[in-house]
Order: C-alpha cells, then sequence, then structure tokens
C-alpha cells in the first residue's frame, strides 16, 4: 500500500470532486483503491509519498503521438511513421514500428505523460492501425493498453504532396476523398462476401489483412481518426463518416475555430495541435493557439497534443498552459489531457482521472502543473514510480528521504 | 511627442528591475528610465498608467530566419540556401527578405523586436547576414535594417555533407571536406587582400573583383564575424579551430553538444547563439539537445543567446525558450539577459537595443505579468516608441 499524501488533487474524475485540498490517494496492487481529503489516514504499514504543497493530477495522456515510431536523436533510420508506398495501407500497425528504447519515452515520464496514443503518419489517406500504450516498459506489447484503438487517415496537404510528385492518386483533395470513398466501399463489398459465404465453406473469401482492418471501421468498433487542417478538410471528413455512418476523430483541427458550432452540433472529438509549431505549410497558415479553446467553448470534446516529434512529448503541460493563456478554462485544459483523450482513445476506464479502480498513473507536481517553471517531483505508472526529480534522489543520497519515500528502488 | 510610462515593474536587464516604474519615451528613443523618484514625468508629457504590468525590453533573436524561409509558402518563399556551391559568401539576405512574410508578425506577438536573419546552413559558407527590427508593416527592407552586413554564416557538421556529399555528390562530403573547402576560401581572401595590395601602387596587378572574397576579406578583418553552425562538441571544436588559425571575430551558432566542452568555451568566453531548443532532436547531431544547456554554458563564461532558429521554433515562443532554459537551471537574471541584452551584443547593436537605457530606441514590451508565467501575454509591442502589436 502507497499513501500520496497532502497535496492538492485535481481529480479529473466525473464523480469526485475536481479539486479536493489536502488530500490523500491510496494505491494498491497498481490500482488507485481510495481518493479523499484530510478526513483520511494513513493505513497501518503504508508507504507514503509526502505531497504537501504539490499538485498531483492524473498521468497526462496525449490522444495523438508518433513517439517510439518516430524516434529521437536518430533521423532516417528511426523513422517508421509512413509506409508512403500505397495511399491505402490500413494493414499496417503502429506496434510493429514502434521502439520502446526511444528516449523520448523518458522525457515523456519527465514531463508528467504517462500514456498516448501512437499512430502512423499523415502521407497516406488510410495510414494504419492506431493503439494506446503506457510510456514505461521495455516490451511494447506489454506496454499496450488499447489495441487498435483507431484506423488513421488523412486528407489535406500530406497525401496529395506524397502521391501527386510521383503523378499516382490521389494529386488533389478530390482525390484524396475519392480514394478514402473507394477503400471503406471495397471493405463493404468484402463484409458482403463474407455474409455471403458464411454458410459455404467452397465459397470462403480470401483473407485481405487491408480490407479487415477497414472493416473494423464500418462495424464501428473502431473510430476512424483523420488528419484534416483545414475547415474543408474537417467539411470532407464529416460528409464521408456520415456517408458510411462511421465513427471519428478529427485529428489537429487546425481551423477548427472558424466552425467550431458545426464540430459541436455534429458530437465530434477533436485532437488539436500542434499549437505551439510553426505554420509550416498552407493548411496551417491560421494555426492560433486559440483554437482549443474555441472548440471546448463551444461544447466540443477536445483534446490537446503534442503530436510528438512535431512539439517533443514532454510539453502537453505547457500547450495546455498557452492554451489557458489564450482562452481555455483550466478545468477544461486539464481535461484536455487527461480524461477527454482518455474518452476518445476508449480507454477512460483505466486511465484518465483520479478515483478508486483506476490505474495508479499519478503525477506529483511542485506546483501549478501548465506553468513554465514547474517540474514533476515523481511520476507513478501502474504505482511504480517511473520518474523522480533529480532532486529528490540526492536528497535520498543525504539520508533525507526522497518524495517516494523508498518506495519504487528506482530512486533511493 | 513624449510619452511616460508609469507604474510597471521594470526589467531594464542592465540593471536591476524597478517596482512602480517609469520610462519616458521622446522621438522614439527611451529618454529615461527610473523609479518615480528618479525620474519625474516631464511637463506636458501624455502619461499611460501601466501599473501591475511588467516592462522588458523588446526580445533580440540573434540567429532566426524570418523573412527567408519558412512558413506556409512553401517553396515560392524557400530562399535561405543559395544551394548550387558549397562556398557562396556573395549572396546576401538582404536580397531576399520579405517584409510582407507572417514571421514578422508572429515575431511582433512574441515580443520580438529585433533579430539577426540569416542564410541557411546547407552551404559550407552561405552568404551574408542582416539584422533588422520587425516592424516591417508598410516598409521595405532597407527601412527595417539595424547592421548590415551584421555576419558571414558558416556550417560544419551533418547539413552541408547531407546536401553536397549525399544528394548531390560532390564535395564536402565529410566533415573533413567542409572544413578544407571554408579554410581553402579563407586562404583564398587572403591571397587576394594581398593581390589587391599589390594593385595599389601598379593597377595593372589589381586582381579582378570578386564580390565573394570582397566579403571574407571583411571576415579577415574583424569587420563582421564568422558566424559558424555547429552541432556536436567536435565539430564546435573545429569552428574554433578554424576561427583560431585565422583570429576571425566568430559566433558559435546552435552549439547543441555545448554542455560536453563547457570548459572549452567558457575559457574563450565565446559568443554561443543557443538553439533551437524548444523542438525534437531531428537528427543524430542534435541529440544532446537539452534546456540546461543555456545555464551550464552561462555559468563556464559564455555569452550565451538563446535562439528560435525560426521557422525551427516558432518565434513567438522566444520567451518560452528563455523561461524553461530557467527552469532548467538558468538563473532568471540570467535567461532574461540571453533574450535582450547578450544577442544585441553578439550581434553588434547593443548601442541600440537590448536594454531599458536612456538614449537607445524604444523597443520595448509591455508583458501582463512576468514573462516567466504561463499566463503572461505580450499585452504592447513598441518598436521606436510606436505601438506595433496589441494582444
Amino acid at each position: 500500500m502507497l499513501a500520496i499524501k497532502g497535496g492538492t488533487i485535481l481529480t479529473a474524475a466525473k464523480d469526485l470532486p475536481a479539486r479536493i485540498e489536502a488530500g490523500m490517494i491510496l494505491v494498491d496492487a497498481g490500482k488507485i483503491v481510495a481518493v479523499g481529503g484530510p478526513e483520511m489516514t494513513v493505513p497501518a504499514g503504508a508507504k507514503v509519498i509526502d505531497a504537501t504543497g504539490c499538485v498531483v493530477t492524473p498521468g497526462l495522456i496525449d490522444a495523438h503521438s508518433h513517439i517510439g515510431i518516430y524516434e529521437d536523436g536518430v533521423g532516417w533510420e528511426g523513422e517508421d511513421a509512413n509506409e508512403a508506398t500505397d495511399p491505402n495501407t490500413a494493414e499496417v500497425r503502429a506496434l510493429d514500428g514502434i521502439n520502446p528504447g526511444d528516449s523520448a519515452y523518458a522525457e515523456a515520464r519527465e514531463g508528467g505523460v504517462t500514456t498516448v496514443q501512437v499512430a502512423p503518419g499523415s502521407a497516406n489517406i488510410i495510414g494504419g492501425e492506431i493503439l494506446v500504450m503506457k510510456c514505461q516498459g521495455t516490451v511494447v506489447d506489454d506496454m499496450v493498453i488499447r489495441r487498435p484503438s483507431g484506423l488513421k487517415a488523412a486528407l489535406g496537404e500530406n497525401p496529395k504532396r506524397v502521391y501527386g510528385a510521383q503523378h499516382k492518386l490521389p494529386g488533389t483533395r478530390m482525390g484524396s476523398a475519392a480514394v478514402m470513398r473507394a477503400a471503406l466501399t471495397k471493405a463493404r463489398d468484402y463484409i458482403r462476401k463474407q455474409e455471403a459465404a458464411a454458410d459455404k465453406p467452397d465459397k470462403t473469401v480470401d483473407r485481405d489483412l487491408r480490407l479487415e482492418m477497414v472493416c473494423r471501421v464500418l462495424r464501428r468498433e473502431i473510430p476512424l481518426r483523420v488528419h484534416a487542417h483545414r475547415a474543408d478538410d474537417i467539411l470532407t471528413a464529416i460528409r464521408i463518416a456520415e456517408e458510411f455512418d462511421i465513427e471519428i476523430s478529427l485529428e489537429h483541427a487546425t481551423e477548427g475555430h472558424k466552425i467550431a458550432a458545426l464540430i459541436a452540433a455534429k458530437g465530434i472529438p477533436c485532437a488539436v495541435g500542434p499549437s505551439l509549431y510553426q505554420r509550416s505549410k498552407l493548411e496551417t497558415k491560421d494555426r492560433t493557439v486559440k483554437t482549443a479553446g474555441v472548440l471546448a467553448n463551444a461544447g466540443v470534446k477536445v483534446a490537446l497534443i503534442c503530436d510528438h516529434p512535431i512539439v517533443p512529448q514532454q510539453w502537453l503541460r505547457i500547450a495546455a498552459g498557452v492554451c489557458i493563456r489564450e482562452g481555455m478554462s483550466e478545468t477544461d485544459a486539464l481535461l484536455a489531457c487527461t480524461r477527454n483523450p482518455a474518452e476518445m482513445c476508449g480507454v477512460a476506464d483505466r486511465v484518465g482521472s483520479l478515483a478508486p479502480g483506476m490505474d495508479a498513473d499519478i503525477v506529483v507536481w511542485d506546483g501549478d502543473p501548465f506553468e513554465y517553471l514547474t517540474k514533476t517531483k515523481c511520476v507513478l505508472i501502474d504505482g511504480e514510480v517511473a520518474h523522480c526529480a533529480p532532486e529528490a534522489v540526492s536528497a535520498a543520497a543525504s539520508a533525507a528521504g526522497c518524495c517516494c519515500g523508498g518506495h519504487s528502488g528506482r530512486c533511493c | 511627442m513624449i510619452k511616460a510610462y508609469v507604474g510597471a515593474t521594470i526589467y531594464p536587464i542592465s540593471r536591476a528591475p524597478i517596482a512602480g516604474g517609469v520610462i519616458v519615451v521622446r522621438d522614439g528613443k527611451i529618454a529615461a528610465v527610473g523609479t518615480a523618484a528618479e525620474v519625474p514625468v516631464p511637463a506636458g508629457a501624455e502619461t499611460i498608467d501601466v501599473h501591475g504590468k511588467v516592462i522588458l525590453p523588446g526580445l533580440v533573436d540573434a540567429h532566426a530566419h524570418v523573412g527567408l524561409w519558412g512558413e506556409w509558402y512553401g517553396q515560392a518563399s524557400s530562399d535561405g540556401n543559395e544551394g548550387s556551391n558549397p562556398i557562396t559568401p556573395e549572396v546576401r539576405a538582404i536580397d531576399a527578405i520579405w517584409p510582407e512574410h507572417s514571421s514578422f508578425a508572429d515575431a511582433r506577438a512574441g515580443g520580438v523586436t529585433t533579430l539577426q536573419t540569416t542564410p541557411g546552413s546547407g552551404n559550407a559558407i552561405g552568404g551574408e547576414m542582416i539584422v533588422v527590427k520587425t516592424d516591417t508593416t508598410g516598409k521595405t527592407v532597407e527601412d527595417i535594417v539595424l547592421r548590415w552586413p551584421s555576419g558571414m554564416k558558416a556550417a560544419l557538421g551533418e547539413n552541408v555533407k547531407r546536401y553536397y556529399g549525399q544528394m548531390l555528390k560532390r564535395a564536402p562530403s565529410t566533415r573533413m571536406g567542409a572544413a578544407a573547402l571554408i579554410r581553402a576560401a579563407l586562404y583564398k581572401a587572403r591571397d587576394y587582400e594581398r593581390k589587391l595590395g599589390l594593385g595599389k601602387d601598379d593597377p595593372s596587378k589589381l586582381p579582378d573583383r570578386d564580390l565573394g572574397l570582397e566579403q571574407l576579406v571583411r571576415v579577415l578583418h574583424r569587420e563582421m564575424p564568422l558566424r559558424i553552425h555547429a552541432h556536436r562538441a567536435d565539430d564546435i571544436v573545429t569552428a574554433v579551430r578554424l576561427a583560431e588559425e585565422f583570429d576571425l571575430d566568430y559566433s558559435i551558432e546552435h552549439c547543441t553538444d555545448g554542455a560536453v566542452i563547457a570548459d572549452f568555451l567558457g575559457r574563450r568566453e565565446a559568443k554561443v547563439n543557443l538553439g533551437p531548443t524548444f523542438g525534437h532532436r531531428s537528427k543524430i547531431e542534435t541529440r544532446a539537445l537539452h534546456f540546461r544547456t543555456a545555464g551550464i554554458l552561462a555559468a563556464a563564461g559564455c555569452k550565451v543567446s538563446i535562439i528560435s532558429d525560426h521557422p525551427f521554433v516558432a518565434i513567438d515562443h522566444l520567451m518560452v525558450c528563455a523561461a524553461m532554459s530557467c527552469a532548467e537551471g538558468m538563473p532568471e537574471e540570467d535567461a532574461l539577459r540571453s533574450v535582450t541584452l547578450t544577442p544585441a551584443e553578439t550581434i553588434g547593436v547593443a548601442d541600440r537595443v537590448g536594454s531599458l537605457d536612456a538614449g537607445k530606441d524604444a523597443d520595448f514590451v509591455v508583458w501582463s505579468g512576468h514573462p516567466f508565467k504561463v499566463r503572461s501575454v505580450a499585452e504592447a509591442v513598441y518598436v521606436a516608441g510606436q505601438l506595433v502589436h496589441t494582444a
């Protein structure tokens, strides 16, 4: 048993107060077993992390990252995000491209990010399978908490640049939409043929892993996660989603602020960002750090994203801070990097809030998590210390005890 | 026209912060800065109440590509690398700067009022740099120039050997090759200078004019520094080796591995234009990228300027880079200096900008709070006393 005691807890939980002063969180066997206020007492034998004067939040979640699949500081050899050899590669899997040894995971943990949704890139109209993973571990299969969590798709500049340059379809936005429609139509036919062959072994359809993956979107088992920056691309994504009655999320939504009411009316969640990046192409010309706040205020479910490595993963909290500066409420900003992405990724039963039964992914900050000068003191993933501030380590060396009270064996 | 900004906490940078200070602006220049007791509001001055605000000098970015390339314009405005020859000292940033480029507006929004904009690092010698103000609205590049030329760009490491060796299959294809080309160009400039000397007495001996070599002669004479792109520690040391061989004025651009050789650089009080740090490690030579480097180099005695290298870090986040360097161990005072007065000194314009002192240009930013607080915004940005951006 572990007790995190004395901090200001921002729960991000649906059924608990948003903020608990001088609170306590009890952790056992990797799960949160209790969350409460100063009335709680430390159970006998529990180890204690003293969070007095600190802020305690759920581990942060980024719903759109390329961590591990676009390795840090490696260059070409570490770039495995885009299988840019065919505009539809639904059969490829992020799982097969992720290197858990990417040094970016340690920095993610240091920045309080404990769960990420990792997607293929946006070179292809259909880019491949997406997964959700924890930021701690050595075997990617063990780090995964949901797979597949979506199928990556892309509209706009990237696919038409990649394939147009080769004089292949798609060379235009029209072509991009046509490729997406064709993929969904073909998968529908595949389902029809499979159903027709259900009781007729002689008519068994050859397996097609590409189509099978798209079929899962048609069956609404997973959403199509559509890269769309410009408002017209967003509207194309919505048009196709309604045509095929599929679930989608909007990835980037850089011009989402221009059509916020429409997106809200459709109830489509938006993974917004990377807003701290340069306007690197025409479709990001109107990027503004205000977009997330405008969408949230309009009632859209918003997750803030780094799109690592475009903005390094550990700066998710800074992205949230800058959004607060530009008009997003503090409540919305916290939710946009905790419970909202958890819900959008389909893992809200395990992560994204501090409540009994949830995974013990917990961050102890030495101040407001969104301030530049704030640091993580202690980061837990599944109840284990995944990062510990160096100051705490040296304090341990001087026998003063570290922030995790010797709980982890990792830092002291 | 005299204006007095009264009541803010002022960080002049050249001296300690002043609570409840007064800045008097006259004819685009700072007439006085100090406490209310030191600086009476002149008769007839328009008084602007800025109680509760924080005033700093306009930020100075010592290394950016604003107006030259980047942003959403694509190839149409990609004018940073004249990638047709590895040695192009004759090209000039001034001939490519587009005052309407959206990056100038982003610079103003981030509180950046002066910047050095520079050719890229595709060439071993890339061309002439320039220092400009960012108040471009309705102006030509000549209107915004503060210093020209302000340096000659050189580059070592991955970029130049990738571009020429790997893509074009020509020299330089190695680090040795890049250093050899720079060395050869500088010796050629020395020979050119010698021939110019011979031609003084005997015009028949004058060499044909060579605009590139003329620029390198200016580098040899220390009229402008060689500003050498170098990320990896060995590239930084090569840069110093070349600069010392020719007794050049120089600065190290990027200096990503600097912490590894902090003593080596500190002994030389090296001018380091450090960054871009608020981005990812896109190549092997940037593997050591970390915000802690700024504090380590400053503590070792280097003259550290924190740079955006826009578009690599969006220039509106220059102050964020300073704040994060502070978070990673650079004292606040040094971090603020590294985006104001130190870069102004390094790029040779500290007589005009970089601190709030009487006689300098009235380039300043009114922040809603301390700029190292994430909720603080650059509410009003002034260049030469003129309001150029409001939040």
